[in-house]
């Protein structure tokens, strides 16, 4: 039996919002990447769902660690090997009154595929086959096999009104419908008031929150690609708050009173990445001639080359010192990452003789190949990383380049030797190992970006027994292990983990930096 | 007359036909978007399915018909990234561009061609030389480190200006404009500032080179001997005569700011199509990146034939070589 209340129908005021002056009860945030449509399955983007975290929730919350909490779900477990059941929160209310029940998420699961992107939302609901209503507040989820994972990928799993969204579920009238606002129904800490593509987002406070009221009036999320325009925006006091500092202007920012700059922990780590295919392109001696085999074939290239690394000078020169050295493709304390497993030492040294035992004393000649434009700092490791390999011998011709054309060109398989950064966004090794070291199979949709052509049998096979247990310490054990196997054959070096840089307003605000780098304004406190 | 409009609107659109043919390849040889786009859990059948729904998977003469056959109905497809019809999209931020470039390039104009005529007619002053050492600034610094500068100066040191963005917007016939309100005209000063500065050295330059031409012509001669006050030999007599090379361009720079003001746009976080379009590049969004680029090669089309037209309303020699 379901009971709706209806509440009388929101009115906005359509006043102009003033732009730039802070007053206590509005935050201005200066992003440097916005939504893409006020639909919150539209994209999968970073910047889409930080946006549509505002207006949504999802059914599963990852925290400022990427650990998994309730969200509009409270509870969740296996019932049997393909089913999840989920207990849903009771008492949560729409932005229009309406209630939140199980029938909205069955409504939005079931409209993903349907209304998505080209950078496609559907992989969250990739493994549900059906959706079952058991009661209001109970969902039985039935999946392709058994799903692990299942919570994990329904961090981006936004609930929207079934009511409000009902005729703006096709991919034409999406658009339409969302971007008007009609449709822009949720159950989050902020209401939709306006938004421009690639200008303004304008919110208003949702005072029913579930959560608790937050400590902002007004929110405008205001778009400003470029860094050096975002703060000299900050400084001229039009935002309160931005993201993304890079490296060269925060160290003038930790002289600058005026600013705070908030250090974070990334979720990306830098991994080099070595083609094991037994011909590889762009691999030479030093004389210009075609070499015998593909070097990297050998393991003790591969040492060699990770011994060649400084990576404490990695993250103190090029990067100013934001960033950690990495040993291994997650961040520590992940699901899967393993303590086992050393930092790497570096000895050019051992790299010289290590390459001399490969039957290389002349070293030889790579092409190396990175973004210049994706991640802070990713042309200038490139660059950092060539000339330590040129030191030890193997002579590197760096190739700093922009996204748009590196990665059409990596998933040609045109590279011998790249610097590609990856984030575990869901936070286990699962959605980092399955798609960078299991042998590329689509039969069994595992290593999409293998890119290397990467193979270990042991890894595979741990990779596929892991994906079906359902007990968890035995999966975390299996996940730890694979991820010591893969970083023991150094096919895949990681250098450094990022670190990202949040400027605001000195003393006005309190908040901490997530993992994710999500900016989010419901979790920004006003300074005590 | 007649004659002369028919042959040049002929000769446009055989250009427009070439060009979307020459752009649609382009935009289509240099990289496939998918492999841009789709995150990294994407499974085989995913991938297939967002490739088979942005029609990626037909052969490139099939999805340039579909595309001329939608172009000629008036439709310009959807963007792939804000699945918005691009026509609203790009139309949606041209106001913003509009009222940024002509305020930049009508100031630069006036300005330019007052202050070139000046140095022109008085070479020697000290002003002049002022003038044309200024003028050589402006040609010779690039955009983007003036407009930080700008920036840097006014809004962060000084606090005078905004440091981007749009400010207040006052609609006029549903169109949002920055101008008509003293916030949204602070806003704008920085930017067409900055891109006005190379303009207005063009300006300066091209009028004062005609100046000093026509001033040492019979033309200036007799109109001085028949008693004519200079004021009235400049306003009447030479600004005719250097008006030719300054109105072409004019027109050439009008086009090509308002296709081109990605710098200023991009610095200033000016929501207009250049940003609109540096963004579009980034992601290979196809559909955006052609609709622009035939709308680019649309404008320079029509303001070539408009330049033409009123050259042969200023120049009778012009009609009068068409017609023969």
């Amino acid at each position: 039996m379901r009971y709706q209340k209806f509440l009388a129908p929101l009115v906005f005021g359509l006043g102009v919002v003033t732009a730039g002056v802070a007053t206590a009860q509005t935050l201005t945030i200066g992003v440097r990447g916005g939504p893409e449509s006020m639909d919150p399955h539209f994209s999968a983007l970073g910047s889409h769902a930080e946006a549509a975290k505002h207006i949504f929730d999802t059914l599963v919350w990852s925290g400022d660690d990427l650990q998994i909490e309730p969200g509009l779900a409270v509870s969740w477990t296996s019932v049997d090997e393909d089913t999840w059941e989920f207990k849903l929160r009771e008492g949560v209310k729409f932005h229009d009154g309406s209630d939140f029940d199980a029938e909205d998420v069955k409504f939005s699961i079931e409209r993903i595929p349907v209304v998505t992107g080209p950078t496609t939302t559907a992989i969250y609901v990739r493994r549900v086959e059906s959706v079952d209503i058991i009661d209001p507040y109970t969902l039985h989820i039935n999946t392709d096999g058994q799903a692990a994972t299942l919570p994990n990928d329904f961090i981006r799993l936004f609930i929207v009104s079934s009511d409000a969204a009902a005729d703006y579920s096709t991919l034409e009238t999406s658009a339409e419908g969302f971007n008007s606002g009609v449709a822009t129904i949720g159950t989050g800490p902020y209401k939709y008031t306006s938004w421009e593509p690639k200008g303004d987002l304008v919110l208003d406070r949702n005072s029913d929150y579930w959560r608790g009221e937050g400590a902002w009036e007004t929110v405008i999320r205001r778009e400003i690609p470029n860094d050096s325009s975002r703060l000299a925006a900050l400084k001229a006091g039009q935002v309160d708050l931005i993201n993304y500092v890079s490296s060269v202007d925060y160290l003038a920012l930790e002289r600058d009173a005026n600013i705070d700059a908030v250090k974070g922990d990334s979720v990306y780590i830098m991994n080099l990445q070595l083609d094991q295919r037994e011909d590889t392109p762009l691999v030479r001696a030093i004389d210009g001639s075609d070499l015998a085999e593909n070097p990297f074939r050998d393991l003790r290239v591969r040492q060699a080359v990770d011994h060649a690394i400084d990576r404490q000078t990695m993250v103190d020169i090029v990067l100013e010192g934001l960033g950690r050295p990495a040993n291994q493709m997650m961040p520590a304390g992940f699901f899967g990452s393993s303590e086992n497993i050393p930092m790497p030492e570096y000895s050019p040294t051992k790299a010289r003789e290590l390459l001399a035992d490969a039957g290389y004393p002349d070293g030889f000649e790579v092409d190396l190949y990175c973004t210049a434009d994706r991640l802070p700092g990713d042309g200038a490791i490139c660059q950092g990383l060539g000339q330590m390999l040129t030191q030890v011998g193997i002579k590197t011709n760096v190739n700093a380049i922009s996204k748009t054309v590196y990665f059409p060109a990596q998933a040609r398989l045109e590279y011998s030797m790249f610097l590609n950064g990856w984030g575990t966004l869901t936070g286990e090794a699962s959605y980092t190992l399955g798609g960078l070291a299991h042998s590329n199979d689509p039969e069994v949709n595992l290593g999409a970006y293998n890119r290397i052509e990467y193979e270990n049998d042991d890894v595979d096979m741990l990779l596929q027994t892991g994906a079906t247990m359902m007990d968890e310490a035995e999966r975390r054990a299996t996940y730890e292990e694979a991820m010591e196997k893969v970083m023991a054959d150094k096919a895949y070096i990681s250098v450094v983990q990022l670190q990202t840089v949040w400027g605001a307003k000195a003393g006005m605000f309190e908040f901490n930096p997530r993992l994710d780098e999500d900016t989010l304004a419901f979790f920004i406190r006003p300074a005590p | 007359m007649l004659g002369f409009i028919i042959q040049r609107f002929l000769q446009a659109v055989g250009v427009m036909a070439v060009m979307s043919v020459i752009v649609f390849c382009g935009v289509y040889a240099i990289g496939n978007p998918i492999d841009i786009v789709i995150p990294p859990e994407a499974t085989q059948e995913i991938r297939e399915e967002v490739i088979r729904r942005l029609g990626l998977d037909l052969p490139l003469y099939k999805q340039y018909f579909i595309f001329m056959g939608n172009l000629l109905q008036g439709d310009l497809g959807r963007s792939f990234i804000y699945n918005v019809p691009v026509l609203e999209l790009i139309g949606g931020r041209m106001p913003a561009t509009l009222e940024l470039v002509l305020i930049s390039v009508i100031s630069a104009t006036v300005l330019g061609v007052s202050l070139g005529i000046y140095a022109g007619y008085r070479p020697d002053s000290w002003i002049s030389k002022t003038i044309m050492a200024v003028s050589v600034l402006g040609f010779s610094v690039p955009s983007f480190w003036v407009g930080l500068i700008l920036i840097l100066f006014f809004a962060v040191k000084l606090g005078w200006l905004p440091a981007g963005g749009r400010g207040d917007t006052l609609e006029i016939w549903g169109v949002a404009w920055s101008f008509p309100t003293l916030n949204g005209l602070s806003h704008i000063v920085l930017p067409a500032l900055n891109l006005a500065l190379f303009k207005l050295a063009m300006m300066i330059r091209l009028a004062r080179a005609g100046t000093r031409e026509i001033m040492l012509t019979d033309t200036i001669k007799f109109a001085r001997a028949a008693g004519l006050s200079e004021g009235t030999i400049l306003r009447r007599h030479l600004l005719k005569l250097i008006s030719i090379p300054i109105i072409t361009v004019f027109g050439l720079e009008l086009g090509s700011t308002l296709a081109f003001a990605v710098v200023t746009e991009t610095i200033f976080s000016w929501p207009g199509v250049g940003k609109l379009i540096i963004d579009s590049i980034a992601v290979l969004d196809r559909p955006v990146m052609v609709a622009y680029l035939i709308l680019v090669a649309f404008l320079f089309v029509t303001i070539n034939f408009v330049i033409d037209l009123v050259f042969a309303l200023i120049d009778p020699r012009v009609r009068a070589g068409a017609v023969q």
